[in-house]
């Protein structure tokens, strides 16, 4: 019986080699070049989620603290923002602070003038300043330093103070740059963008 | 035979191909799980935790809308559904159904008459807002920010990042525990509601806490919407806190002790006549009206527009049994509780004090003409709302009340005070003055033609609808009136959040 097997077993000319390495080295290169471009991309899309709960945190904290405010400042930049609150609740160090009332909310006083009835939480006041370091927001009470968002994406925070006749708000803007950009930046900027307002309590209804 | 080797090649190309896809599968998987917590934190934490300060604003305005009816339906406050009496100075509100998305959201409200002023209440609302925190039991991912600021207590107590801003309760009311009634009373542990089957659903909730004062009427010496045209009689003001009128030299002599109090008597004009006699000793608007600052001490603007509420008809009220114009009125602790009397006109009326000397009081209406031939004990604060016209006549008004006494309410002139009820308009109110003898009053008729004639004076305040005289009558306005006239409604002085 005669074997005729050498039609399975015929190597691979040079021609059909090189050919074969060099379309294995493009589909390994592209599969390579995709991996790290899908990488890439998820790990942008989970920065900018990530940037975008700092930008939430940002203005929640913000409008929280105007909104109980009695008075609001903003820097010529926009960038620093000033609050003045009522001491709701007696501290230790409170000229009106005692052994058994630390940590109680403190009742009001009321004076008047004419017509005008002011109501006052003790003789002293909190003030919380929001300013931006570096790539960082921070919230400022009373000397206390808190880091409220930190960002590689350049967070930018720009609040303007509104007085009307009988009111006043805050308008801000919360805007990052994406780690991932084309060509127009400002663009790119624009579109992250989030707009929040907040009212004084404290300066409506003839106040 | 034959023999394959084929297989070997081709499942080498399948492992690479499944490794590629599960390192891939891998790196989405990690990106989908930390935005899916990154949205949910976003969207449904931050949502409820918003959710929980409009319920809590909600209780607010709902415990607001009683208060005004302090003025505005006197007696019914805190009697609506949900309400409940603690006792004559505290009330609670709990939402009888919730609102909102499925219903979820809540809120239970403390309202409490801590102070007042001049008679009137002050009330301090305290409000808690609930709210249903929907998706995944998830503290949120761990930002590496750590809380440092002295109201955050127990640093890292609460977690990092967004959990110092949003305090949600997924398993226990922190609060409660933590703070009790806010004041460290009552601390227990509170657990969340809980679903059909027994699980346990997250929850927010925040606080805050307002302050209602009344809208006090009384802005200075005099208000007159329509027009003025004054006698020679000096204007000027001063304050009993500090006793009696001190006389009219006191404005022109920097060296008296109350010379700053005794140049605030502003007068307002509404309209655009404007002529002046006597020297005015504070500041004028007039809209439109030609008023100089020759023989005024103050600022002069004469483009002010000048809106003036009405005063209409109080409502609510239960009156007590019909007396005689000489009466003993019931013991009353400020005007909001105090007893109502009616009469179809009233002169000659004479109102003894129930309680001594000490403060007490009254309410009285008039459907009809009211005269100011009367005697008011000392210690009585009274209010006579009328509907016809008034006739002044100070040789037989006694107000035996003293300025200066009691410090808490000074005012001579505050104890007796007239509100003309606004007719509907054209038709006026006629308010004559004319001599002799002096009157300590607030008058306040925004629909009245006051008129006044003679060299007498008048300790008090005036707001009417047109002003003119002929004589030389000083008008010499206190500036404790400012705190003591019949609020016209109430607003918001003050807001406050406990954060904690």
């Amino acid at each position: 019986m005669k074997l005729s097997r050498h039609h399975k077993f015929d190597g691979f000319t040079l021609s059909e080699m090189m050919m074969s390495v060099a379309i294995g080295t493009f589909i390994l290169a592209a599969v390579l070049v995709s991996s790290v471009a899908l990488q890439k991309s998820l790990a942008a899309v989970d920065n900018f989620f990530d940037t975008h709960m700092q930008q939430i945190r940002i203005m929640d904290y913000l409008g929280r603290d105007v909104r109980r405010s009695t008075i609001v400042n903003t820097s010529v930049d926009l960038q620093t923002v000033n609050c003045t609150i009522p001491d709701y609740i007696i501290k230790a160090g409170d000229p009106d602070a005692t052994g058994t009332n630390i940590g109680t909310r403190r009742t009001p006083t009321i004076s008047q003038s004419v017509n005008v009835v002011k109501v006052n939480y003790g003789t002293t006041t909190t003030t919380v300043v929001f300013s931006i370091s570096g790539n960082t927001i921070l919230r400022t009470e009373n000397g206390s330093v808190t880091t409220i968002a930190s960002s590689t994406d350049q967070l930018v925070a720009k609040t303007t103070d509104v007085q009307l006749a009988n009111t006043e708000y805050t308008a801000s803007t919360v805007t990052f740059l994406p780690i991932f950009t084309h060509n127009d930046v400002s663009m790119e900027r624009t579109g992250t963008t989030a707009f929040a307002t907040a009212y004084l309590r404290n300066m409506r209804r003839g106040n | 035979m034959k023999t394959l080797r084929g297989r070997n090649e081709k499942g080498s190309t399948f492992i690479c191909a499944v490794c590629t896809i599960a390192i891939i599968s891998l790196i989405g998987a990690n990106v989908l799980m930390n935005a899916t917590t990154r949205y949910n934190m976003t969207t449904k934490q931050v949502k409820g935790w918003k959710e929980a300060l409009y319920a809590a604003e909600a209780g607010g305005d709902i415990a607001f809308s009683e208060v005004r009816k302090v003025v505005s339906s006197p007696g019914n406050q805190f009697t609506g559904t949900g309400w409940t009496t603690v006792d004559s100075t505290h009330w609670t509100y709990t939402m009888p159904a919730g609102i909102g998305d499925s219903n979820t959201m809540t809120s239970t409200v403390a309202v409490d008459n801590f102070t007042s002023l001049g008679g009137n209440p002050m009330y301090r609302i305290r409000s808690v807002g609930t709210a249903r925190v929907y998706g995944l039991r998830r503290t949120g991912m761990s930002d590496g920010i750590t809380g440092l600021a002295t109201n955050f207590a127990a640093t890292g107590a609460r977690g990092d990042g967004d959990n110092l801003l949003r305090k949600i309760d997924f398993n226990y009311d922190h609060f409660m525990a933590t703070y009790g009634d806010g004041d460290g009373n009552y601390k227990h542990q509170q657990a969340v509601p809980t679903d059909a089957s027994g699980n346990p659903l997250a929850q927010v909730s925040r606080r805050i806490e307002l302050i209602a004062v009344p809208t006090l009427p009384i802005t200075g010496a005099l208000l007159a919407s329509g027009g003025f045209n004054s006698g020679g009689g000096v204007i000027d003001s001063y304050d009993s806190k500090n006793g009696a009128y001190p006389g009219n030299s006191t404005a022109t002599n920097p060296a008296a002790p109350y010379y700053s109090d005794s140049r605030d008597a502003n007068v307002v004009d509404g309209g655009s006549t404007w002529n002046q006699g006597g020297y005015i000793y504070g500041s004028v608007t007039t809209n439109g009206g030609n008023a100089s600052t020759a023989r005024i001490s103050g600022v002069v603007d004469n483009n002010v527009p000048v809106t003036q509420a009405v005063q209409p008809m109080p409502t609510g009220q239960t009156y007590q049994p019909t007396v005689g114009k000489a009466f003993t009125p019931i013991a009353g602790s400020s005007y909001a509780t105090g007893p109502w009397y009616l009469f179809s006109s009233l002169t000659g009326a004479s109102i003894s004090n129930p309680s001594g000397t000490a403060e007490t009081y009254v309410n009285v209406v008039v459907t009809g003409d009211l005269d100011t031939t009367m005697t008011v004990a000392r210690g009585v604060n009274v209010r006579f709302y009328f509907t016809g016209d008034l006739s002044i006549k100070g040789k037989n008004f006694n107000n035996n009340n003293v300025d200066g006494s009691p410090s808490t309410n000074p005012s001579r002139a505050g104890h007796v005070q007239f509100y003309g009820i606004s007719p509907t308009a054209p038709a006026t109110q006629s308010l004559n003055m004319s001599p002799p003898g002096d009157i300590q009053a607030l008058v306040y008729a925004p629909g009245g033609d006051f008129h006044e004639q003679g060299n007498n004076d008048f300790y008090g305040a005036i707001v009417c609808k047109t002003f003119s005289g002929n004589g030389s009558t000083g008008f010499h306005f206190d500036k404790e009136l400012g705190n003591t006239a019949a609020p016209l409604d109430y607003r918001i002085a003050s807001y406050v959040e406990d954060v904690r």
